[in-house]
């Protein structure tokens, strides 16, 4: 892959996301302390470290889930650290989770069809009635779904079930292409590779990629993720954390040889021996 | 347009989003329709024993389906357990009821000095002269029980659960034994029940007086809830609340304001629910607060665990199962009394274990309801006898 060229790109596309110095706590555990990022449009910005390093902890101060205790985010230039998780998705951003959060008694297009609930604008009597707006609106949606969503992400063929059935794989798909409805700006993506065999990790990817290099979406992707040949491939800039702190950040290439990184997954050599011991 | 679905194809997604795109279905919903308005009205010509017994049962099936309506609403889609419903068709009943009561006495203050006074009675004056005194009462207590039941909802925006189920209860004895025992029943300084003439239940130029047009004003207020859920379910809020129940983290984060569409849930069923009481009192000519007990409450839950939780079928087999064994029972009994005149004294009590006991054996064999079996059952005809 043509990494030097995508370098250049993301390096004087404008930030859309600034993450400012941000700490978080649980009861004892300092979860993450003083963590500071930019993502910066049209990139694949990956988030690494070791278990428990905060990287699941910082994407949930992101889309809202948890307040952080300082510092600030600031998205397209507005300060969003106090919104709440729907302003934020009605600002653009979408996200998947780590452990697979459909809504398991719904079928995949009504999943799907959730994802629009930001871009649709029917309320309790247009919809109760279901003529000539709401009607309308719902066969558009629908269209987008189909053409845009479903035919990218290859999923035709299980639109009609419902996803508490499906294979763990297809679920996470699903779970993107209920991300990509929203249309986002910003797409954070919580170990998509997460338990999917070999080919199911290359069409991910392969997804990935489409969604954040295609004329049609250009979507900023921040990954979280353990599978380091996936992520050294496809990810501009990488940043890794260790015990919520920040260690390293750079291309994929400049993070592979930092001894602080090295450190951190691999333990100190004297560590080594100490425990072998 | 096909007879079957195996031969369906779609060519607009409007046809998907049809509610019924068979014909075969079209035709059955037409025979239903046929049926309700038709055939089952007029079969005291045929029969004049059977007929208006039938009738007054399909009176009180209705009423059962419109009060279970909202809570299928609540509990089956969005995901709150609610168990207070008699306290919103409480306030539904004796909303309507204040409006026909005192509706003409307002009517006549047009020299009030207080202007807003003035206003109402020109309107209320108007409206007795359209005759529409009766649907604006159905209106405001559509209304006035929906926001009773955002009140009560307003807790759900902090807890979840069993927290929920405490406050909707504590809604029920507020509601009920203290607000509307206490204070509204004493308006007039009458006795408790409150009585509406049957000709005060005029709808333009009908006077909703008969079986027959009580039946019919029931079928309408039943088509209207259901063809309102249905419509819901496949737009905007209904999809939401669907996504609150079966995960409300990833609902909020998808853009869903949880809180705004939870109390929109509750609105919706507690205007469902004032429905209801609207029609109570339409087909009782009186309401008083023992006819909103707790008990109620419990049994429109019983309704919809039988019926299945989260379908809208489910809450017409359910209120169909409820009713017609109820009356069943009825039949089994009072030949019986003659050798046990206590089963005739104990009925009620029977009828509440009978009550436990169908939900318990509901639970164990079929927890998914009558509307699962009958899905189970189309599926199996559906590509009879090929199915493989």
């Amino acid at each position: 892959m043509d990494t030097e060229e995508k370098e250049d790109i993301s390096r004087e596309a404008p930030v859309q996301l600034e993450v400012d110095s941000i700490s978080i706590s649980f009861g004892g555990v300092q979860a993450i302390y003083n963590v500071s990022f930019q993502v910066r449009k049209g990139e694949i910005f990956s988030i690494i470290g070791p278990n428990g390093a905060g990287k699941t902890v910082t994407l949930n101060c992101i889309s809202g889930i948890y307040k952080p205790d300082r510092g600030r985010i600031i998205f397209e230039g507005q300060d969003i650290t106090k919104w709440p998780p729907y302003k934020r998705a009605e600002a653009g951003i979408a996200r998947t989770f780590q452990k697979i959060e459909l809504f398991s008694g719904m079928t995949v297009l009504d999943n799907i069809r959730l994802g629009r609930h930001v871009h649709l604008k029917s309320g309790l009597l247009s919809s109760s009635i279901y003529l000539g707006k709401t009607a309308r609106e719902e066969v558009e949606s629908r269209k987008f779904i189909e053409e845009e969503i479903i035919d990218l992400l290859e999923i035709e063929h299980i639109r009609n079930k419902v996803v508490g059935m499906l294979p763990y794989g297809l679920q996470k798909r699903v779970e993107l292409a209920r991300a990509l409805a929203l249309n986002p700006k910003l797409l954070l993506l919580d170990e998509p590779m997460a338990g999917l065999n070999l080919e199911e990790v290359e069409d991910m990817a392969r997804f990935i990629l489409d969604v954040n290099e295609e004329e049609r979406w250009k979507v900023t992707c921040i990954l979280v993720e353990h599978d380091m040949g996936v992520v050294m491939d496809i990810s501009d800039r990488v940043t890794v954390l260790n015990f919520g702190q920040k260690i390293a950040e750079g291309r994929p290439s400049e993070v592979q040889q930092n001894p602080e990184v090295i450190r951190a997954y691999l333990g100190d050599v004297e560590d080594l021996y100490a425990t072998r011991r | 347009m096909s007879w079957l679905p195996c031969g369906l194809y779609h060519e607009h997604y409007r046809e998907d989003h049809a509610w019924w795109q068979t014909t075969f279905v079209k035709g059955k919903m037409l025979l239903l329709a046929i049926f309700a308005i038709v055939i089952l009205p007029y079969l005291d010509l045929v029969a004049p024993d059977l007929g208006p017994y039938l009738l007054n049962i399909a009176v009180i099936l209705l009423y059962t389906i419109l009060a279970a309506s909202g809570v299928q609403l609540l509990i089956g889609y969005c995901g709150q357990v609610t168990l207070g419903h008699a306290a919103y068709v409480a306030i539904g009943a004796y909303t309507c009821c204040l409006v026909l009561m005192h509706g003409p006495a307002l009517a006549a203050m047009t020299n009030d000095p207080n202007p807003i006074v003035r206003t109402l009675a020109a309107l209320f004056s108007l409206l007795m002269k359209a005759g529409l005194l009766y649907p604006a009462g159905i209106i405001l207590a559509g209304l006035a029980a929906g926001l009773w039941c955002v009140i009560f909802g307003l807790p759900s925006a902090k807890v979840k659960g069993f927290y929920l189920i405490m406050t909707t209860i504590a809604g029920q004895w507020i509601t009920v034994e203290f607000f509307i025992t206490q204070y509204v029943s004493q308006i007039g300084g009458r006795q408790q029940a409150f009585t509406v003439l049957p000709e005060h239940f005029t709808i333009g130029p009908f006077t909703i007086d008969s079986d027959r047009k009580i039946y019919y004003l029931g079928l309408a207020l039943v088509g209207l809830v259901v063809a309102v859920t249905a419509n819901l379910l496949r737009s905007k809020p209904g999809r939401a609340w669907i996504a609150i129940r079966d995960n409300d983290i990833a609902a909020e984060a998808m853009g869903v304001n949880i809180v705004a569409y939870k109390l929109l849930a509750f609105f919706v069923a507690g205007a469902m629910g004032g429905l209801a009481g609207v029609y109570w009192l339409n087909f009782n000519y009186i309401i008083s607060p023992e006819h909103f007990q707790w008990f109620w409450s419990l049994w429109w839950v019983g309704v919809i665990l039988i019926g299945g939780v989260g379908s809208i079928q489910g809450t017409i087999f359910g209120s169909m199962f409820m009713v017609l064994v109820m009356e069943g029972l009825k039949a089994l009994i009072v030949p019986l009394s003659g050798a046990f005149p206590e089963l005739l004294d104990k009925f009620l009590f029977i009828k509440e274990a009978l009550f436990g006991l169908a939900i318990a054996l509901f639970l164990i064999y079929e927890p998914n309801g009558l509307a699962y079996r009958w899905w189970q059952l189309k599926n199996y005809f559906n590509l009879w006898p090929f199915s493989y």
